[in-house]
């Protein structure tokens, strides 16, 4: 029996590879995602918009936020590319990671908006970007990077309360 | 002159739109649908499509190597020699020239100038090669205890030249591995799971190639020396040398030497072949043996 596995490691390997890389990458996936919107539900009192400014918002400073994610692909995802990559047609295994990315990185910006204090961050943009340069690349594993960026505005009141309590 | 846009005929004003935060929907950038049909789906369409190639190339390989040239086949050869670090072995050479003299006074086979490589590794094989040249491993040499065994065993690579079968695998896996690389280029990591299978599938067609060697091997010792005696000899030692299992050769171009043996047993009856003696290696291939030996 072990000797059948030796022997057949060529055929063996990609095909435990792939199980594993569905299981244990789904399971992580769906974690996440669970994370995501529990994270997203608490930061709801810190919205994240477009606009370039906030009439009537009484603001103290604007600060430069920003967070960025890297999502890795798995071993499933990337042998499903691979297949979609000769037939042609929309790449769904990994729009999961580009949205986890996104939304990951947006989280991490309103993190650090939240402990300045601010209460709304404007002017805010994605990017996204591969890493590793070869997503599809037989001996290297391809990362998507989303980075989320915008001005933090802190509100007079927050700022007065801020500083009175790092006193 | 405002264009009118609304339904009504209001003109399109901008107001001020109420900011109401809300959990954003995933929904929308993720396309449902289990990933797992997608991958059988988009798996069985590239089976399907490289199953199809493959036996339209086996076609057109068993189709050209019917009408490649004798001349084309030697050049090609000789190329091959050319990579392989055999020597060319005088006493080996005299058995297979003593075979071929009772080859059928019609056989396609008196056409080519066979030749025998002795190489020099353990392990114990035979190779026919395009052009008539014969390459015997040592590993294998080492095995044999009498001339007729030896001579099964070039009797049996002289029955992949009469079926051409060593054109067939050499095309076959030429033509594979191009249509291999040009699907797939360097980008990937689906070959890794098809060519295994490919193989599997061709093994029961090259085990076929291999039965029908053998009977050619048998036919030939039989005109030689009036009986068949050591055909199975070999085969009987490597069931003897490896622990058996039939497990093992379920997926490998060879069939199993047990099928092997009971084959060529019941290939001998029908016939009405006797079993002989078998005669001793002589001096000289002895000395080849003991070359070997005493580098060790």
């Amino acid at each position: 029996m072990l000797d059948f596995f030796i022997r057949y490691m060529d055929l063996l390997l990609p095909i435990c590879l792939l199980v594993l890389g569905y299981i244990i990458g789904g399971m992580l996936e769906r974690r996440h995602f669970r994370s995501l919107k529990a994270r997203e539900l608490r930061f709801l009192v810190l919205p994240a918009v477009t606009f370039r400014n906030m009439p009537g918002h009484e603001t103290a400073k604007g600060e430069l936020v920003m967070g960025s994610a890297v999502i890795s692909v798995d071993y499933f995802k990337r042998f499903l590319a691979i297949l979609r990559n000769i037939f042609g047609g929309r790449v769904s295994s990994y729009e999961s990671l580009v949205d986890r990315a996104r939304r990951e990185a947006i989280l991490r910006m309103k993190e650090q908006a939240s402990r300045m204090g601010a209460d709304i961050i404007v002017n805010m943009r994605i990017e996204t970007s591969a890493i590793g340069n070869a997503a599809n690349s037989r001996r290297s594993v391809g990362s998507v990077e989303a980075i989320a960026y915008g001005t933090a505005l802190v509100p007079k009141r927050a700022e007065i309360s801020g500083a009175a309590s790092e006193i | 002159m405002a264009r009118p846009l609304c339904p009504k005929g209001q003109r399109f004003q901008v107001r001020p739109v109420k900011f109401r935060p809300r959990v954003a929907d995933d929904s929308v950038n993720v396309s449902k649908g289990n990933p797992l049909r997608e991958f059988c789906l988009l798996f069985a369409g590239l089976a399907g499509v490289v199953f199809a190639g493959y036996m339209l190339l086996a076609l057109l390989t068993s189709w050209a190597i019917k009408s490649l040239p004798l001349e084309a086949e030697t050049w090609l050869g000789e190329m091959m020699v050319r990579d392989i670090p055999g020597k060319a072995s005088p006493a080996l050479q005299k058995r297979l020239d003593a075979l071929l003299e009772h080859l059928p006074k019609d056989s396609p086979l008196r056409k080519y100038k066979f030749r025998v490589y002795l190489l020099d590794t353990d392990e114990a094989n035979a190779v026919a090669l395009p052009g008539g040249a014969i390459v015997v491993y040592k590993g294998l040499l080492n095995m044999l205890d009498s001339e007729n065994e030896l001579s099964m065993v070039l009797g049996h690579e002289l029955g992949h030249f009469a079926h051409r079968d060593h054109l067939r695998r050499l095309g076959k896996g030429l033509v594979l591995n191009a249509a291999m690389w040009l699907i797939f280029g360097k980008v990937a990591g689906s070959e890794q799971l098809l060519f295994p299978l490919l193989a599997g599938l061709d093994s029961r067609y090259s085990k076929g190639q291999e039965e029908a060697a053998d009977a050619f091997g048998l036919r030939l010792l039989y005109l030689r020396y009036g009986h068949v005696a050591g055909a199975t000899e070999f085969f009987r030692k490597i069931l003897e040398k490896d622990d058996y299992s039939r497990f093992k050769y379920l997926l490998s171009t060879h069939p199993d030497p047990k099928s092997r043996m009971e084959h060529l047993k019941i290939l001998a009856q029908r016939n009405g072949w006797p079993e002989g003696r078998p005669a001793p290696l002589g001096p000289d291939l002895k000395a080849l043996l003991e070359k070997n030996d005493s580098k060790k």
